[in-house]
């Protein structure tokens, strides 16, 4: 069918504002992009917008030389990792039996599972809770309290859901037992929304802020977002260290630049390849069942 | 009946032991904190825990009420709950209708990418590039200069607190809230678009006609969603953006709830301002609900 001259014109004016949307929103990125890159007098005399000015790495160098960021990073990177990979255990665990007509309980637990999604328990109560179990100012509360969230379990469960009874009958004949069909063959079988979760559960651990402020005082296990907003915040503590003469060829601000970039990266990294997967676990999801 | 849940049991205990770890977790994450809520009622003292703590009524509401600060905060909280309703909600909705109508998979794709991508990022880092975005060399104000502008510390006055919350909600999360409409567009039948067209039906029309109103019940929930989370603005977002210059115009119950109850540990009246914001979210979910359940059969419940 041949599409009239006003159907083009409404496609092509759609197309172009989307188009504009999406360099909109890549602007400001690549705006700290290229004033981590550029050197201090660039940025000083307002010369960088898009693209790097006096392009130097200067900054970057200064970033990649500290110590204490990258304790922050591989303590963020091993609590994303251990949590992830806890967290799915832990929703596998909880999802499969809500997903059997079997587990008699599974409707009441389902409605708690749902209560708890919908009213978020009042901050102050959550504190004294956390701190009543011993976590305050423990770097276990970077992992514990993220390792279930009730819309990804039922997300889980709804996946399970639709695997077909068959396959299970036959196994439960062999002497297949719950444990092992659950490890053995629903979560071989479950990839595309284990890979969905971890995505899910990964980037909250990864940028998770409000729990490391309230609960750590301890500079040492300051992970990577409260690290990287004290550097944002506080001149002093991003410029420690940092020779105190004038030829440098950065400064606070490039080095901030610098800094949110560094945070970025594995996520920037890691994104092309879940990609195809987390719109299909965002569908599963949105079938409320 | 008896032997029915031994056998129950007999058989299927894996799944309840399954299921122990998980319920363990809601009911230390989820149950106690929440049934923890009652020492808004209570005089809370570390000592004597949630339980043991001297009941004393209504005392911390009325404080609450009569709190000079508490007027301002929850006058904030409104204001930007509001413009994320109105605002903000809508954005997402638009932006599927538009995607769709993009038939190039490899644009649609590229698109798609670039809205995403915000979403993935922590406050802390938006808040890091808004920083440098307005700062005083930074790109806003280079932009303004070619204008002849003076140029402006935005993050650090209060008329630009309100414009900077709304356009960095866009900014970060409208790409990735098209994804459950869009979700739901792929689940319509194309033979109402063959039909349409034969009927000679513009592509304008046809969303306004088939799209749209197929969207809706989707868009309505959500809608009823947010609106049950109305003054929940979000802790991180509103912490990274704010700063003291914008304090009388950002302080919103979160922050507020944070410094009163957690840095200076006024447990009870902290409670109490988080309660009154629940107890306010769920009668306009409440209310809200009514009035679509009257208007098309679309409610929650």
């Amino acid at each position: 069918m041949l599409a009239s001259k006003s159907e083009k014109t409404f496609g092509a004016v759609i197309t172009g504002l989307l188009i504009l949307f999406s360099i909109i929103a890549l602007i400001p990125l690549l705006s700290v992009i290229s004033t981590s890159l550029s050197s201090k007098s660039a940025v000083d005399m307002n010369l960088v917008t898009l693209w790097p000015k006096q392009f130097t790495f200067d900054s970057w160098k200064y970033i990649v030389d500290r110590p204490d960021l990258w304790k922050s990073f591989f303590l963020t990177l091993s609590t994303t990792l251990i949590g992830t990979i806890l967290a799915l255990l832990m929703t596998a665990l909880f999802a499969y039996p809500l997903s059997k007509p079997e587990f008699r309980w599974g409707s009441v637990i389902m409605m708690a599972v749902v209560v708890a999604m919908i009213f978020k328990a009042p901050i102050v109560p959550y504190f004294l809770t956390v701190r009543g179990i011993g976590l305050y100012d423990n770097p276990l509360v970077l992992i514990v309290p993220h390792i279930l969230n009730p819309f990804n379990l039922i997300i889980m469960r709804t996946f399970f859901k639709q695997f077909s009874k068959e396959l299970e009958e036959a196994a439960f004949l062999e002497g297949c037992g719950y444990f092992r069909m659950l490890f053995q063959f629903v979560l071989p079988l479950s990839k595309a929304v284990l890979a969905t979760l971890a995505l899910f559960y990964g980037v909250v651990l990864w940028n998770q802020f409000q729990h490391p402020l309230f609960f750590l005082q301890d500079t040492n296990w300051f992970p990577l977002q409260i690290k990287i907003r004290q550097f944002i915040t506080d001149d002093s503590v991003i410029m420690s260290g940092a020779a105190s003469t004038a030829q440098l060829n950065y400064n606070e601000r490039t080095l901030r630049a610098a800094t949110v970039i560094f945070a970025i990266v594995p996520i920037i990294v890691v994104y092309p390849f879940l990609q195809k997967y987390f719109v299909k676990g965002a569908m599963i999801g949105s079938v409320k069942g | 009946m008896k032997s029915i849940a031994s056998h129950q049991m007999k058989v299927y205990w894996p799944l309840y032991v399954m299921a122990i770890p998980g319920m363990i977790f809601l009911i230390v994450f989820k149950f106690i904190p929440l049934a923890g809520a009652v020492i808004a009622f209570k005089d809370y003292s570390v000592f004597r825990g949630f339980i043991d703590s001297p009941w004393v009524g209504f005392k911390h509401f009325e404080t609450l009420l009569q709190h000079p600060d508490f007027l301002r905060v929850f006058s904030n909280t409104l204001l930007l709950g509001l413009f994320k309703l109105t605002i903000v909600f809508p954005v997402p909705v638009l932006l599927a209708l538009m995607i769709n109508e993009i038939r190039k998979s490899a644009l649609k794709k590229g698109i798609q990418t670039a809205l995403y991508i915000p979403h993935f990022l922590s406050w802390v880092i938006v808040g890091g590039i808004l920083f440098d975005f307005f700062s005083l060399s930074g790109m806003f104000n280079i932009i303004l200069g070619w204008f002849g502008t003076e140029p402006v510390l935005a993050m650090q006055e209060s008329a630009y607190f309100r414009p900077i919350y709304v356009l960095a909600s866009i900014w970060k999360d409208a790409g990735w809230g098209t994804v459950v409409y869009m979700a739901a567009i792929s689940a319509i039948d194309p033979q109402l678009y063959e039909s349409a067209m034969i009927d000679g039906a513009s592509r304008f029309r046809q969303i306004r006609h088939i799209t749209f109103p197929i969207l809706l019940p989707t868009v309505l929930v959500l809608f009823l969603l947010d609106i049950g989370n109305f003054l929940d603005l979000g802790f991180d977002q509103v912490y990274n953006l704010l700063t003291p210059m914008t304090y009388n115009v950002g302080d919103i119950l979160d922050t507020y709830v944070f410094r009163t109850g957690i840095q200076q540990g006024q447990y009870s009246f902290a409670t109490a301002v988080g309660l009154f914001q629940s107890v306010i979210g769920f009668i306009m979910v409440y209310t809200f609900n009514k009035l679509s359940n009257k208007i098309s059969d679309g409610g929650l419940w």
